[in-house]
């Protein structure tokens, strides 16, 4: 039995809605005392000899990071990034547990696929790695795939990838059977012939640029359908990086209805906006693309009201080779896993939201969406935690991530806040 | 570009314009350029080139969709082979937005934009202008009407911003189909009624529809669209009485314009745009040239 006693923490337990100074005890790999001030006299670890004392100066300790949306190259483009580096990405930057989408090579559509990279993360160690199963076979988005048995197989929810399933008729079956198996489903909203052939979001940015609009109305669309498919259906909806205003209003709408809805967004889609693309700069194509400041701040909005309820990473390995291209054939996405936490605490360092809701919205809503181990330091709980420093400050440096993937929206930005350590399951698997 | 910058290549391309063939400058001299088009062109191509041999520059002409892009090769590997032969500017034509600055950011040699995707066409804005500035004297306070396929023309797009730097009133005239978002932002007034867009315009400036944009998809047909929005001599009876017709080419007789106008000698500037191509090419590389000694 190994007893640890972390003193002289900046708690933050969204699960007890604790933050203050305080410790934390684990014992093996679960918790076993959390508080504030410092422990009961009674419970006199000091004179334990087994247990040891780390003394965290100050810095924060909080649940892990669950990221609800990594697109993971391995299976199928191992070459842009393989399990190993993901997992040691996702540890260094303070994610306990990600859940993958199912657009691998082969796509998870059955429950072989789900086994097999479990089978595998489990075997490289680090991070938690759940997968979420494709909605349809192929992710082709017409017959409906074996969601009862990739659900056995530990599905945690079942998507389209990125895309929407369009056919209504498929898409309501989809929901009444996500309801029935008792999983979320996971939708990346877009209306596809709205948003084919965009290359940036449309509006006087787009125009002057000559780039093909990408309309935001594709996005609340299909929220809007899928939100009338529920009513009927039942069962839980989660809009995936959720991007415009008016999807936004759509979901808080619901909300106030009393529909199961959630939804989550990912850092670019609050620090950054359409103009970035000034520049054809290509690591800024994105999957929604960046849309208008009033976006934006929409974005901001509901993560502070709570609208939306988690943070993402949304990380999407793409090499140089597909980004060195004009704008319009560069391939969407960027790496997220580095740079998910620093770029978060900009909404607390902003004074928008406090370090309670940001690892609600990193840590506790996500676990709770997708019903995996996480958000709370709750004695009894897995020793899934961080140490991190919300103030430390660097420069995003894509060239020194860890993980292989290395194109990033937010590259030169200062950024604020460092992990310094992340236990899963009471062991380290990273440490500065 | 600044008015003044804008000035001053007009008025060299104009001396360019009055004496094509008297060696007026040997700036090329010595120097290469190397014609990169990644779509078909003719009259752009040969005028950049033509320009050029008028500057006694040797000139290469590479037409890559016949060439290693067929083989996969990316713009920037193309670029880079290029760069190593040390061309000194590269004129470049491609189907992406952004694809000239792209070039520029990875090579040595000055990058002339001679058209991408649907962003900009500078050199055609700049002969549009020299064109009016012969004929008219002047393009300040003009009404000039562009017409036609905004939303996938980069000649509208330059022209807006250097008709509108030179002080043009300009219209943007089309269906609202092919109208692409808040223009109106860009300092021009937009009509969905061509007759009412082109009333007393100094200039109808019409733009090429591609054919391929009229099976449905974008406007519903062929006749509709000329019934609406191509122009005839009955409807340019609602421009000024002077009235000018201008088109970038190459057009689709019966399609934006009916041939009857497209030929009119007295209206059309239809050829004389194509003259001036030459004369403020050569500006361009000139200008270029003695900037990169």
């Amino acid at each position: 039995m190994t007893r640890r006693r972390f003193i002289n923490a900046h708690i933050i337990d969204p699960g007890q809605g604790l933050d203050a100074m305080g410790y934390l005890d684990v014992t093996d790999d679960r918790i076993t005392a959390v508080g504030s001030g410092t422990p009961d006299a009674s419970d006199a670890p000091e004179t334990d000899i087994d247990c040891s004392i780390i003394d965290c100066k100050g810095a924060c300790l909080s649940p892990g990071i669950v990221d609800m949306r990594v697109q993971s190259a391995d299976p199928g483009a191992e070459h842009l990034e393989d399990l190993p580096t993901l997992l040691a990405a996702a540890a260094a930057g303070g994610v306990t547990a990600l859940a993958c989408l199912p657009n691998t090579r082969p796509i998870m559509d059955e429950a072989s696929a789900i086994d097999s990279l479990s089978m595998k993360a489990t075997r490289i160690g680090g991070p938690r790695l759940y997968c979420y199963g494709a909605a349809t076979k192929g992710l082709g988005g017409q017959e409906m795939a074996e969601l009862g048995l990739m659900s056995h197989a530990g599905a945690v929810g079942f998507t389209n990838g990125t895309t929407s399933v369009a056919d209504s008729l498929i898409m309501r079956r989809l929901l009444g059977y996500s309801a029935m198996l008792d999983k979320p489903f996971i939708q990346h909203c877009e209306d596809p012939a709205l948003g084919k052939d965009g290359e940036m979001n449309e509006g006087e940015t787009s125009t002057r640029l000559g780039l093909i609009g990408h309309p935001s109305e594709a996005e609340v669309i299909i929220i809007d359908r899928d939100l009338h498919l529920l009513r009927r259906t039942g069962g839980r909806y989660h809009v995936a990086h959720i991007s415009t205003a008016a999807g936004i209003d759509a979901v808080r709408r619901a909300k106030a209805e009393g529909l199961a809805v959630t939804a989550d967004t990912a850092p670019p889609y609050f620090l950054l906006n359409e103009l970035a693309v000034s520049h054809y700069n290509t690591a800024f194509k994105l999957l929604p693309p960046l849309r208008s400041e009033a976006d934006r701040l929409a974005v901001i909005a509901g993560i502070a009201d709570g609208t939306i309820d988690a943070i993402a990473s949304d990380h999407m390995p793409v090499d140089r080779d597909a980004k060195m291209q004009p704008f319009g054939p560069a391939q969407p996405g960027a790496s997220g896993l580095d740079t998910l936490l620093a770029a978060s605490l900009s909404l607390v360092h902003h004074g928008h939201i406090s370090l309670l809701q940001l690892m609600t919205a990193l840590s506790l809503a996500p676990a709770t969406i997708l019903d995996i181990i996480g958000g709370s330091l709750t004695p009894g709980s897995a020793a899934d935690f961080i140490l991190f420093r919300p103030d430390s400050g660097w420069v995003v440096q894509g060239a020194s991530f860890i993980s292989n993937s290395r194109i990033s929206p937010f590259e030169s930005l200062p950024m604020q806040g460092l992990v310094d350590a992340t236990y899963i399951n009471g062991v380290a698997a990273f440490a500065r | 570009m600044s008015p003044l910058e804008i000035r001053a290549l007009i008025d060299r391309s104009n001396i360019f314009a009055d004496n094509p063939h008297d060696g007026v400058s040997a700036a090329l001299a010595g120097k290469t350029i190397i014609n990169l088009f990644y779509e078909n062109s003719t009259r752009t191509r040969v005028s950049f080139e033509l320009a050029a041999k008028r500057l006694g520059g040797s000139v290469l002409n590479i037409a890559v969709a016949g060439s290693s892009v067929k083989k996969g090769e990316t713009l920037l590997d193309t670029a880079t082979t290029l760069n190593a032969m040390r061309p000194d500017i590269l004129v470049i034509r491609h189907n992406c937005a952004g694809a000239a600055l792209l070039l520029s950011q990875h090579v040595d040699a000055a990058v002339i934009n001679a058209g991408d995707g649907r962003h900009e066409h500078p050199t055609q804005a700049l002969l549009d202008a020299l064109t009016i500035q012969r004929r008219v004297g002047r393009i300040e306070g003009l009404k000039i009407a562009i017409c036609g396929d905004i939303a996938n023309s980069r000649v509208a797009r330059s022209n807006i911003h250097l008709l509108g730097t030179l002080g043009a009133e300009l219209r943007l005239v089309c269906p609202v189909t092919l109208l692409p978002a808040d223009i109106g932002n860009m300092g021009v007034a937009v009509y969905t009624d061509f007759e009412a867009g082109i009333e007393g315009c100094d200039i109808v400036m019409m733009l090429r529809l591609q054919t391929e944009r009229m099976a449905g998809t974008e406007t519903p047909s062929q006749r509709e669209y000329f019934n609406l929005f191509g122009l005839d001599s009955a409807k340019l009876m609602r421009a000024a009485p002077q009235a000018l017709v201008m088109h970038p080419g190459p057009m689709n007789r019966g399609v934006e314009i009916d041939s009857a106008t497209a030929d009119d000698v007295e209206k059309s500037l239809i050829r004389t745009q194509v003259e001036m191509g030459v004369a403020t090419r050569m500006a361009c590389l000139e200008a270029i040239a003695t900037r990169t000694q």
